[in-house]
């Protein structure tokens, strides 16, 4: 196996191509539990029917966890849109029909959302009173059960040379309510810098979807603590500053 | 403040010792008196009182919000003006009491009230919630917020100690010591019942939890200021509410529209009294420091406007009040038309009354649907400006130049509105109450009820003139004591043929009275006839209506009385039935406003001359309107038997033993009376004596003729007040469905009906308080004794009965059955089923002793039509 083509390199992984193979290879810092976890979560959403890389096989190269994946061809939707910012619109516009097409999904036995969203909470560092106030305000959310990308962003798409769209990178994924899923591309958007795409991207989603803006809004403050967690020192401030809000009283 | 130490509550398992305790306590304090629970109420409250300023202090330095020496004003409030309010409320044992209509309210308590706090009034809000538990006798365990938790449990713990002091039961107020979700969700599914005052998700956990919730929702009270408000007390209270502990009241104003031609106005006094207005930058930068995302920054809430500004950037003189933002847009994306709690306000301007009550409206839904609106206006001479702005705000308090914070909790603006420091928002704002939470919202009210009988009544035509010959002598206060002019007489052609109106026209013309006859009155009086006779009225206008003939004659000129007097009448809806013609839907239109009227029978049967019914046909559609009310009773009716002597053998037969089944009909119903039952006796006894007489040789037995004439009307006034029963029903659709005559009908059920009526076990009674027990035998015996039929037991006297009126009807020559009458059997069984449903539906039913079933009905009609009646039901 020939290691030399690096697709991408991420903090704790690197990523290679080999023939018609990915091979996403872990640090042997990554907990085994979540490698394995992405790879089944990946199986799972494999079964739905979208359009996604298939999963080959879960291995060990030399002494560390691998996932080796269908490799696709082309460019990413972010790619595109950096280099033909004449076509945003329109990659906006395919970018959220296959959001839609993700949300019109079912998956029974991917973690749920709610759990997820609860877990995170508890496990910020926000104090007692705020973590209380996102509890209390994720309990009254609507439960569903819509399969969400959890990291949708244009970096995970890729556009076949014949125009067709894979998803990448399902290791967030879960079941819940896809207003949560939109406040994180929202979310993602604005930790890009990109605030008017990120305004452009979401009233584009409520409209197609028929949803209230405020409804997308009120998950705000949760996704915003949930990221927190991943503890990037630049962007706390700015998430804290929104997860740090009240409901009347 | 004390330092009695408690267990502390901070698991799953701590909690549920908490509650066993609160359990235990509350069991204790539910035998309570009101003396006793009095006491521990005004100690609680007199605690609370004397903490109010320790207290005020606490919740503003542990939550960093507010002002403490309104906060102290919100504990004032709680434990004062509650007291005063409930001081003297009865929340223990009965508390309403009236013993004639037997009604006895018995309050209880609910049980252990879950009560969850906010951080914007921690201390008042758990001792407003503390001490309307200790008077309605629950126990309480208290959830407050993370932010709030040591003030929030020190006005418990104050609460709790003097309570306990008074005497009430240890533990009988707990908390949560270290709160979460977990627990206050815990709290919420473990209690009986639960008092949230929070967020959003708070309030929908608490109506999730399954258990009866009494929740508070958001507020976005928008203010409009009239231009014929007083702009001087309008912006002067504004400002007062809206600073008050910095603008952390749920009911404080959001927004404030401004009609144009007092804008400026209204802006000078503002910037007068300290307010700012952000210009268009610094408008925007609080904009988006104040909300984010669509909610609030947790940052400003309660915080002084200089706080507020710093955050945003803004530099504002120390001492400002409020910041105003000048917004045009109402929509939910403007930060500032959100619900700001803060004294962060809103200023729109309106270009007319009815615009600014369309943003008010649409502020509401964005976000305060159910809570609070307020208006500023001249509450004298503008009266339908309020009735206005009240038609539109769908908010469940709606306040007239009032400071909407202390307003909207009552007592202070206004003395009849229940202080509370939890305001309902109805089904708007998603709660089950709409007023100001209090303490008959903490209370099982035990309704107990006794029995109780109806009022009945004894009613008459006002005038009853009685005696052979006696009509010229009647008539003659028409003229004499009424001054009537123009009179009206209905009859039929025969009547009129053969000169049965003379006698009156005669006696009209020597009075000079003016008269007209309409004399096309058919045997089954129909509606076009009568619509015929009341055109004939309107153009004539009679000050008298005289009817003289049989049933049918005195019924269509009944309903020509109600249509010359009300054209406008349905008949549908006159003839709607009824259980209690008291309660009855329909308001019967009031009669004699126009004409008196006077009914002069020709027959000795019907009654109609004494009862408040009239049937009527719709030839079109084949219906038979049957209507019942007092306003048709008669004015006055004469019972002249010279109008009878020379009656038909078949008639005088018929409505001879029409008014037997009468007066055996009033004496069975459920609404008889002893005034009606000697009526009822009596007719039956000298129907019994002289209806043969009659029969053989009506024309020579004028003593036979009065007497059963007078025996006719008794049992018509018996029936007009004790209505009739099941005979009647099934006798009416015999009639309109197999034409047999209406007392031959009768007569062809009778002995079913005393058969019916007479099972000691019957399926089902009839429900009318009065009646206690199936006892109609033992009627029809007291009947059959007193006409002489003896008997040695009941059962025996109603058999004795039974052959009494089996002689009486074959002496006057009525045959045995249906049968009999030439109905074939294959029309009678085709319409079988239709007959009985509608004499199940007939209004006589109603009053029948035995509820009859279908199939009773119909046995009933099989055993009359083949002569079965061995085997009756």
């Amino acid at each position: 196996m020939k290691f030399d083509n690096v697709l991408a390199e991420r903090k704790n992984k690197v990523i290679y191509r080999d023939g018609d193979l990915a091979v996403k290879v872990f640090d042997e810092s990554f907990p085994k539990s979540d490698i394995l976890n992405e790879a089944l979560n990946q199986a799972r959403v494999e079964e739905t029917g979208l359009n996604i890389p298939k999963i080959e096989e879960v291995t060990k190269i030399d002494g560390k966890w691998a996932i080796i994946s269908d490799f696709i061809e082309g460019k990413t939707l972010q790619q595109l849109m950096d280099e033909n910012p004449d076509k945003l619109d329109e990659y906006l516009e395919l970018f959220v029909n296959v959001q839609m097409e993700i949300l019109g999904k079912k998956c029974p036995l991917l973690k749920r959302l709610q759990d997820k969203m609860q877990d995170k909470i508890s496990s910020t560092d926000l104090d007692a009173t705020t973590r209380y106030e996102l509890h209390t305000r994720l309990a009254s959310m609507k439960r569903h059960d819509k399969v969400c990308h959890g990291d949708f962003n244009p970096s995970n798409i890729i556009i076949t040379p014949d125009g067709t769209p894979f998803i990448l990178d399902w290791s967030h994924a879960t079941q819940g309510n896809g207003a949560a899923d939109a406040a994180r591309t929202y979310l993602l958007f604005c930790l890009k810098g990109d605030k008017d795409l990120a305004e452009k991207y979401l009233k584009l989603f409520c409209e197609k979807t028929d949803t209230a803006r405020q409804y997308v809004n009120a998950w705000m403050p949760i996704v915003a603590a949930s990221q927190s967690v991943k503890g990037n020192p630049e962007e706390r401030e700015f998430l804290l500053n929104w997860a740090n809000v009240c409901d009347w009283q | 403040m004390s330092t009695k130490e408690y267990p502390i509550v901070e698991s799953a398992e701590s909690f549920a010792a908490a509650l066993a305790r609160v359990r235990e306590a509350q069991k204790a304090f539910s035998t309570y008196t009101q003396e006793q629970v009095d006491a521990i109420f005004l100690a609680a409250a007199t605690a609370a009182n004397r903490a109010r300023i320790p207290l005020a202090k606490m919740a503003v330095e542990e939550t960093g919000m507010g002002v403490a020496e309104d906060k102290v004003i919100k504990n004032h409030f709680a434990s004062e003006y509650i007291y005063n309010t409930y001081r003297n409320t009865k929340t223990c044992g009965v508390i309403e009491e009236d013993p004639v209509a037997g009604i006895k309210k018995i309050a209880e308590p609910i049980g252990v009230i879950g009560a969850v706090i906010p951080t914007t009034n921690p201390t008042s809000t758990a001792i407003f919630k503390a001490l309307v538990c200790l008077k309605t006798r629950n126990g309480i365990i208290i959830s407050p917020h993370p932010r709030a938790k040591k003030s929030t449990i020190a006005a418990a713990k104050i609460v709790l100690e003097a309570a306990v002091e008074a005497g009430a039961p240890e533990g009988i107020i707990s908390w949560i010591d270290v709160p979460s979700l977990e627990l206050t969700n815990l709290l919420m599914q473990e209690s009986d019942c639960i008092l949230a005052t929070g967020g959003p998700g708070m309030v929908k956990a608490a109506y999730s939890s399954g258990k009866p919730a009494l929740g508070v929702g958001a507020g976005n009270t928008p203010a409009i200021i009239d231009e014929t408000a007083d702009i001087l007390l309008a912006v002067n209270s504004i400002i007062h509410s809206k600073t008050f502990d910095n603008g952390m009241i749920c009911a404080s104003e959001q927004s404030v529209i401004v009609e144009k031609k007092i804008y400026a106005k209204v802006k000078k006094e503002f910037k007068a009294r300290g307010c700012y207005f952000l210009n268009d930058e610094e408008c925007e930068k609080v904009r988006k420091t104040i909300i984010i995302n669509g909610a609030l920054n947790a940052r400003i809430v309660g915080q002084k406007p200089v706080t507020i500004a710093k955050l945003a950037g803004v530099e504002v003189p120390e001492t400002t009040k409020i910041l105003i933002g000048e917004v045009e847009s109402v929509d939910i994306s403007e930060e500032f038309a959100h619900e700001k709690l803060s004294p962060v306000l809103a200023m729109y301007k309106a270009e007319s009354f009815e615009d600014a009550i369309a943003k008010a409206e649409q502020l509401v839904a964005d976000g305060g649907y159910g809570h609070t609106s307020s208006l500023y206006v001249d509450a004298i001479n503008c009266k339908d400006k309020i009735d206005e702005f009240a038609a539109h705000m769908k908010t469940c308090r709606i306040l007239v130049n009032t400071p909407s914070s202390q307003g909207g909790i009552g007592d202070l603006y206004n003395f009849s509105l229940t202080p509370s420091l939890t305001l309902g928002c109805g089904s708007w704002g998603g709660n089950s109450v709409s007023e100001n939470v209090g303490v008959k919202h903490l209370l099982n009210i035990k309704t107990v009820a006794e029995r109780r009988e109806n009022m009945l009544w004894f009613r008459a035509p006002e005038k009853v003139y009685i005696k052979k010959g006696c009509m010229p002598v009647a008539l003659q206060e028409l003229r004499d004591v009424m001054g009537k002019k123009r009179a009206f007489l209905v009859t039929d052609s025969f009547l009129y043929k053969n000169g049965y109106t003379k006698p009156i026209t005669d006696k009209l013309d020597e009075m000079g009275i003016t008269y007209t006859t309409f004399s096309d009155v058919e045997p089954d009086p129909s509606l076009i006839s009568a619509q015929k006779g009341a055109e004939a009225m309107r153009s004539f206008e009679p000050d008298v209506i005289i009817a003289l003939g049989g049933g049918s004659a005195m019924d269509a000129a009944k309903i020509m009385w109600v249509l010359y007097e009300h054209p406008d009448v349905d008949f549908q809806d006159m003839a709607m039935r009824f259980v209690d013609i008291r309660k009855r839907i329909y308001t019967f239109p009031k009669m004699g406003e126009k004409a008196y009227f006077i009914a002069i029978p020709t027959s000795s049967g019907t009654g109609s001359e004494v009862t408040p019914f009239a049937v009527i046909t719709d030839q079109e559609t084949g219906i038979k309107y049957p209507l019942a009310d007092y306003e048709l009773m008669p004015n006055m009716a004469i019972v002249d038997a010279d109008f009878m002597m020379s009656g038909p053998k078949g008639l005088t037969a018929a409505s001879g033993i029409d008014a037997v089944s009468h007066a055996l009909e009033a004496y069975a119903s459920m609404m008889a009376t002893d005034f009606t039952d000697g009526l009822a006796l009596k007719a039956l006894k000298v129907i019994f004596e002289y209806l043969p007489a009659c029969y053989d040789n009506g024309m020579n037995e004028p003593v036979a003729r009065e007497k059963v004439a007078h025996a006719a009307t008794m049992a018509g006034m018996a029936f007009a007040n004790a209505f009739l029963g099941v005979c009647h029903s099934m006798a009416h659709k015999l009639g309109a469905f197999h034409h047999i005559a209406h007392g031959v009908a009768n007569a062809l059920m009778l002995e079913q009906v005393i058969r019916f009526n007479s099972a000691e076990v019957p399926s089902k009674m009839g429900t009318f308080p009065q009646y206690d027990h199936p006892h109609t035998l033992a009627r029809y015996a007291e009947i059959a004794q007193f006409l002489g039929f003896g008997g040695k037991n009941d059962k025996e006297s109603v058999e004795n009965l039974i052959n009494g009126i089996n002689e009486l009807k074959a002496r006057v020559g009525i045959k045995n059955t249906i049968a009999d009458y030439g109905v074939k059997e294959e029309d009678f069984l085709a319409t079988l089923d239709e007959m009985t449903e509608q004499a199940f539906d007939d209004q006589c039913t109603g009053a029948n002793p035995r509820y009859p079933l279908f199939k009773e009905i119909k046995q009933m009609y099989l055993n009359a039509y083949y002569g079965n009646n061995k085997d009756a039901v």
